[in-house]
């Protein structure tokens, strides 16, 4: 398989992208992933609602990536980045429930030549209630595992087309994933020559390097506190590690999901928001469903480009995007 | 020659302005008098404030000089004031001098034109500068931090120099830190090393109280409709109001959770952390060193540029003499920096701040004062008199780069934690 590339790509004009076989059938492919990933969660009793644009705030991410600000009749409003806060808020109602969620962040300019950076995007966002980190994973692996079993069954020839083997697919249909540890990721980097913080994300080329590595999906779990959002759950037995996992694909593909339990205890919150320099005072409206009772759950978001371009092969998000607008490019 | 809009009651201001007019000169008295003039200690053109428990102390040479040696033997000449090198590593930057430019705040007197000339001038010296909270909240993103930003990098040259961005509660909300690490204007900055975050839990003015600004009828009303800062207290009859920021709530645990947020999400920006003077100072130091900060800013109670209620200024928070004994030269990891500020503007009360563990000392008001004086290059003149000063000092102790320094330097020669009891008395000489 090929891996990613780093160096940042050129796009072509718009209108000649859109008239572009190849991306004809990455859109094809979408298409069927889509149509796998709704009967496999409406399957799994999953209900999906469609989910909010905009909002007095949002997942306030990472990794440097920025909300875009709208001007909503004088008050400043945020695009999602995520909805995880609403995904939240709604599990009293909707114990099981997904959205294919648009999300604009708006990434460092250095994310562009990174393959697997766009500034739109969408992720297939699943919360259950009352579930542990197993289940989540379970019910992401499932995902995946139905989606590309779909796929290889509907539309082959558009990914041998595309050059994908479909051996390299063999032990993800059988449903085989691995896991381990953030810690022993960081282990792994290191024989395999790669630097990475053991208290930060794993950074977008040690991904790789471990994605290459391997010959089919894998989580990996415990990130330490400090790497991701207020809202993943703290050990309670194991202070600064969280119950949180990426699913990384293999082939070089990198990060596919990310999820976790989440934290559900108001004071937690609070406290876990002041650690991640958050002002409380701007999640008003979060805070208030919080302290009336936030239902514990487990639940990921599944970037809907990085599986489509999992399953295509295609170097880069962008070919499978069909409007892509890429970190620090201005495009239509 | 600017009129002189700005004012700082309880600073040496005339000897600063004269710093920002005549430069080196002025470290000396006036070379008229020069053969006919006297001096000797108790002249009048002495600086320092023996009162404050930091001038108190002395430099103090000694007569046997190894280090000197060791000069004399690397140069084949004996040494001069000129050999001494000032080049410092300051939070993750090289820096010409073991000097930066403070955060001014976002009152009035730190954050328009005065403060884009500082930049301007800061960049020259090849120093690095801190780029106060609430500027942008308050005053805008493009108009007032990229202005400061932009003059600053029009003049640093390629290899020194740095810019360090604060980010208070209120600036979260404005997502100053991911404005700033994304924005191509500051691409050059941050892709050469030389662009830093600070996450200030507090200030010397006012220990405890975030900032402070008076604003006047409009503008309160336009910051309670954007629902930013509380605005409560009336100021007099004109119907001013104090403007209120939060300075924050912080535990051990808050602090190393967000020093490792900044590095996980800024991994090009080194991290700097301000403390206002407390009395766990040593803690926080560790704690921040510990979860990776490259430079630790301790703003004593002397310091501040802004607004502060009286009874702050008058007494409360450690002195900085205090804060630097408390903390631990043990627990800096080699390469990181201790940072200084309050009442600095001359080289002695730098090189008493370098002797008690700091690696660098900030200029605020002074900075403010200089520019005010002549806005092309006051804070340039009163950087040269300071440098000149340091290194007449550093020669005298018969050191050679501003590291070199120890406790062992001043007098009274006390170690460990805790100012010597005639120090903390009022006193000076043993």
């Amino acid at each position: 398989m090929e891996p990613a590339h780093a160096a940042a790509p050129t796009l072509p004009p718009l209108g000649d992208h859109l008239a572009s076989p190849r991306l004809r059938s990455a859109m094809l492919v979408q298409q069927e992933a889509l149509y796998a990933a709704r009967e496999f969660l409406r399957g799994e009793g999953f209900t999906e609602l469609l989910p909010p644009l905009i909002g007095p705030v949002t997942d306030p991410g990472g990794r440097g990536a920025k909300a875009l600000d709208v001007d909503y009749y004088g008050q400043t409003y945020k695009l999602m980045t995520s909805a995880i806060l609403y995904k939240q808020a709604s599990l009293r109602g909707f114990p099981r429930l997904f959205y294919i969620a648009p999300n604009v962040r708006v990434e460092p300019p250095e994310t562009a030549g990174t393959g697997r950076h766009l500034v739109e995007f969408h992720q297939i966002d699943v919360e259950i209630a009352d579930a542990t980190r197993e289940e989540a994973q379970t019910v992401a692996a499932g995902l995946l595992t139905r989606v590309a079993e779909h796929v290889w069954t509907a539309v082959p020839e558009v990914l041998r087309e595309l050059g994908r083997d479909e051996a390299d697919f063999a032990e993800l249909r059988s449903g085989k994933f691995d896991a381990c540890t953030h810690e022993e990721a960081v282990a792994r980097l290191a024989a395999l020559g790669h630097a990475q913080s053991p208290h930060a994300e794993i950074d977008w080329e040690a991904e790789r390097i471990l994605s290459l590595d391997a010959g089919h999906p894998f989580f990996v779990n415990d990130y330490p506190k400090g790497s991701r959002g207020f809202y993943d759950r703290e050990d309670p037995g194991r202070p600064g590690v969280l119950r949180n996992f990426d699913l990384i694909a293999h082939g070089g593909y990198g990060e596919l999901v990310s999820g976790s339990e989440r934290e559900a205890d108001y004071a937690t919150i609070v406290t876990r928001m002041r650690e991640s320099g958050e002002n409380p005072a701007k999640y008003a409206w979060y805070l208030d469903v919080a302290r009336r009772g936030l239902s514990p759950s487990a639940g990921f978001g599944m970037g809907l480009q990085r599986l489509v371009r999992f399953l295509t092969g295609l170097d880069a998000l962008w070919q499978v995007s069909a409007y892509p607008k890429l970190p620090g490019v201005i495009t239509p | 020659m600017s009129a002189e809009t700005v004012t700082a009651a309880g600073f040496p201001e005339a000897a600063v302005r004269a710093r920002a007019r005549h430069g080196a000169a002025a470290v000396f008295p006036p070379s008229g008098e020069y053969g006919t003039g006297l001096f000797g200690a108790g002249t009048p053109a002495g600086e320092g404030d023996r009162s404050d428990p930091l001038d108190a102390l002395r430099p103090a040479p000694p007569v046997f000089m190894p280090r000197r040696l060791e000069k004399l033997i690397e140069l084949g000449r004996e040494p001069g004031h000129d050999d001494v090198d000032l080049r410092t590593g300051v939070g993750g930057f090289a820096s010409a001098l073991p000097l930066y430019l403070s955060a001014f705040g976002s009152t009035r007197a730190g954050s328009g034109d005065l403060a884009v000339a500082a930049a301007r001038q800061a960049g020259r010296l090849g120093i690095p500068m801190v780029v106060g909270e609430n500027t942008v909240p308050v005053h805008g993103y493009r108009s007032v931090l990229l202005a400061r930003v932009g003059a600053y990098a029009e003049t640093v040259g390629d290899a020194t120099g740095g810019v360090v961005v604060q980010q208070s509660t209120e600036d979260a909300d404005s997502e100053v830190w991911n404005l700033v690490y994304s924005d191509p204007a500051v691409r050059e900055l941050r892709d050469s090393g030389r662009l830093g975050f600070e996450l200030k839990t507090g200030q010397g003015a006012k220990p405890g109280l975030g900032g402070m600004t008076v604003v006047d009828p409009a503008e309160a009303e336009r910051l309670t409709e954007a629902g930013l800062f509380t605005l409560a207290t009336r100021l007099g009859g004109n119907g001013a109001r104090l403007r209120c920021a939060t300075p924050g709530t912080f535990t051990e645990e808050i602090l190393r959770q967000q020093l490792r947020f900044m590095r996980n999400n800024f991994p090009l920006a080194r991290i700097w952390v301000k403390f206002h003077p407390g009395r766990d100072i040593g803690t926080a130091a560790a704690t921040a060193w510990a979860a990776g900060a490259d430079a630790v800013t301790v703003d004593g109670a002397e310091g501040g540029t802004g607004w502060a209620p009286r009874v702050f200024l008058d007494g409360v928070g450690l002195p900085l003499a205090d804060c630097l004994d408390r903390i631990d030269r043990n627990d800096r990891p080699a390469g990181t920096s201790l940072l200084a500020s309050g009442r600095m503007w001359e080289g002695g009360r730098a090189v008493r701040a370098l002797a008690l563990g700091a690696t660098a000392v900030g200029l605020g008001r002074a900075a403010l004062l200089a520019v005010d004086e002549d806005p092309e290059h006051g804070l340039e003149r009163l950087a040269d008199a300071l440098a000149l000063e340091l290194k007449l000092l550093l020669h005298a102790l018969g050191q050679y780069r501003p590291s070199e320094l120890t406790r062992a330097d001043l007098w009274p020669p006390a170690t460990g934690h805790g100012v010597p009891a005639a120090v903390a008395a009022g006193g000076g000489r043993p």
